[in-house]
């Protein structure tokens, strides 16, 4: 990779301390994160591998505030957040975080604008701001032509941009995306990722990505590999 | 602060009931039945205490009666032993005379009736009520022909037994279907008598006689063709409104020198009036009260629909709920959603109550009601608020990783 971090220097955003998330099936319990450390450095590109199974969406949600561990601190800015209501980590995550999901997860029947203004229902963002913010954003990602088609218009690639735009619309520090390119041919996937790499090396965005596939793991400064609820490996790329 | 904003919340969920019409119009058939119902009903309700309360002014203010029999209980309801005991006992001509004697500031009018077959030239009615009094009843009931339609009968006319009668509008029509009756002659249980006048058209009535089917003749005519004197009632007509409760109280002690108290009854329209009224309004509750049931009915519905639709959008609950939409927020925009569909529901019923009533007025007395209308509006959106809280409930608790996960 060409750019060079020096995790010495810089601001850990994010930190996972001892995290256990167990689930109890029937009688059986097991645990989908063992005693997880974990120190994320703001403006890092990081990328999360392992088997299926293995626990790396379990660690994924944690991340994203979507899921409470069973024991163990969220640092989010050195503030431990894991003791939060749910509608504190709602707002948490409506301001700090951005999502992009493998199934793009765009309100069908709804324009691309609609779409990427979304989390801004949930914001303080004045109403009269909002359309101009949108359109940025989609001719950010390309699709300034595309303003008032719905998903069902858009191919998958556009698509996963219009959800990117609805990632940044409350201009999140920490950009999180589950498996982004899994529902993409390699075109439109290579697309996504290069605009991940333009996120974090212009804007100093924070992204965390989550891939079963190694060759795209292999593109972030760092790649965490979790196998068996535990981080077998942390290696620098 | 609300967030998202109120419009924001309307406006989202105008769009996702916009997107299923026909589910959304089947939905709020419930409401819609309901409501309409509802409207009709008491329409119809209040539309029939309006015309027993026009009756009433017409049949005259400060008029009293006095009847046979106990027509009222002690608690202002019709007596349950009223019928039999009206059927059995009837006043008398000395009665007459001393009402006549002692009411010296009221006009006291001795009223009897009969049945017989009316015949003319022309026609014959079956069995019509024949109603004598005297010539001050004309003016008391208000059917005193107007000009050009004859007159009503006087006294002398009574005190003398001429055979003279006043027709109702509709069956003096039927007897003379080609011109006017007055002048003519008709014939009852074998006796000729001239028609003198023709009451003027009253209109519609509901269920008993109406005056346009009356019959009235001098009160010595109608005793003859009876073959009796007794008298059925009395109406005493009392001298201002402000004098009619002294005057009952007069009258009671008349009557009591010489009948038992369950007797007799002494009773003013407004007394009768209020009678009816609240027999009125206990149907038209009882009726209302049946037709909400549809109400819950629909309420019930548009529970089904929203737990339907919560389901189906599990994944856009999920998608709201990470980027950032606290619980309460997905709780308020499902629960906007019933509330909206129930008001759909019922502003429709609303409408279609009104149009319904305005459909059956030319033939039944009917009128809708602000109250009406803001009571079956006000009970559906209420019903969308109850009947929306379980669905809504269920969308705000959802899991936000379940519902992502959900295919």
């Amino acid at each position: 990779m060409t750019k060079s971090l020096s995790q010495n220097n810089s601001k850990v955003i994010l930190e996972l301390k001892n995290i256990t998330k167990k689930y109890t099936t029937g009688t059986n319990q097991f645990a989908a994160l063992d005693n997880v450390n974990l120190k994320i450095y703001e403006g890092e590109f990081v990328s999360i591998t392992g088997p299926s199974g293995s626990g790396k969406s379990t660690l994924m949600h944690i991340i994203g505030l979507l899921d409470n561990p069973t024991s163990g601190e969220v640092l989010l800015n050195g503030r431990d957040i894991s003791k939060l209501k749910e509608h504190q980590l709602a707002q948490i995550r409506n301001v700090t975080l951005g999502f992009v999901f493998q199934q793009f997860n765009l309100l069908a029947k709804t324009s691309s604008l609609e779409n990427v203004l979304l989390p801004l229902l949930y914001s303080d963002v004045p109403k009269r701001d909002r359309p101009k913010m949108g359109m940025d954003l989609l001719t950010k990602v390309g699709l300034q032509n595309k303003v008032n088609n719905t998903p069902a218009q858009l191919s998958g690639g556009q698509q996963q941009r219009v959800a990117i735009a609805r990632a940044l619309v409350n201009n999140p520090k920490i950009i999180l995306a589950d498996e982004p390119t899994g529902n993409l041919d390699s075109k439109s996937g290579e697309e996504v990722m290069k605009f991940f790499h333009q996120l974090n090396e212009e804007e100093g965005r924070t992204i965390v990505f989550v891939t079963h596939d190694m060759d795209l793991a292999k593109q972030a400064d760092r790649t965490i590999i979790i196998k068996d609820g535990k981080i077998s490996e942390a290696k620098h790329a | 602060m609300l967030k998202p904003s109120f419009s924001d919340l309307l406006k989202s969920s105008f769009r996702s009931i916009l997107k299923n019409k026909s589910r959304t119009i089947l939905t709020s058939l419930g409401i819609i039945i309901g409501v309409t119902s509802v409207i009709l009903l008491t329409s119809i309700g209040n539309g029939l205490k309006k015309y027993v309360t026009d009756q009433f002014d017409a049949l005259g203010a400060n008029s009293i009666f006095i009847s046979p029999g106990k027509i009222f209980n002690d608690n202002g309801g019709f007596s349950q032993s009223s019928m039999a005991t009206a059927m059995t006992t009837s006043f008398t001509q000395k009665d007459y005379n001393l009402l006549k004697r002692k009411l010296k500031n009221s006009v006291v009018m001795p009223v009897n009736a009969t049945y017989a077959d009316v015949k003319s030239n022309q026609a014959i009615k079956k069995a019509i009520e024949i109603d004598g009094s005297t010539e001050e009843y004309g003016a008391s009931n208000n059917v005193v022909p107007s000009e050009g339609n004859g007159r009503w009968f006087t006294n002398e006319e009574n005190d003398k037994k001429t055979p003279v009668v006043v027709l109702g509008n509709k069956i003096a029509d039927t007897l003379f279907p080609k011109s006017s009756a007055v002048g003519k002659k008709i014939i009852i249980k074998g006796k000729s008598l001239k028609v003198v006048g023709v009451v003027d058209k009253k209109g519609a009535s509901m269920g008993g006689p109406s005056v346009d089917d009356a019959v009235y003749a001098p009160f010595s005519i109608v005793a003859d063709l009876a073959g009796k004197e007794d008298i059925n009632t009395f109406v005493v007509k009392a001298p201002n409104k402000d004098s009619i409760e002294s005057t009952k109280k007069e009258i009671t002690k008349v009557m009591l020198e010489k009948y038992d108290k369950d007797a007799f009854s002494v009773f003013d329209s407004s007394q009768l009036l209020n009678s009816i009224n609240s027999i009125i309004s206990v149907l038209t509750i009882g009726l209302t009260g049946i037709a909400a049931i549809s109400l819950v009915v629909g309420g019930i519905g548009i529970m089904n629909i929203m737990l339907v639709s919560v389901t189906e959008r599990t994944r856009e609950i999920g998608l709201r709920k990470a980027i950032g939409a606290y619980p309460r927020a997905i709780l308020i925009q499902f629960l906007i959603e019933a509330v909206i569909l129930s008001c759909i529901g019922g502003a429709t019923g609303v409408l279609l109550g009104y149009l319904g009533t305005l459909a059956i007025k030319s033939f039944f007395p009917a009128q809708v009601t602000l109250s009406s209308v803001i009571l079956a509006f006000g009970v559906s959106s209420l019903v969308g608020i109850i009947f929306g809280v379980a669905p809504a409930r269920k969308a705000s608790k959802l899991s936000p990783i379940e519902a992502l996960r959900y295919e």
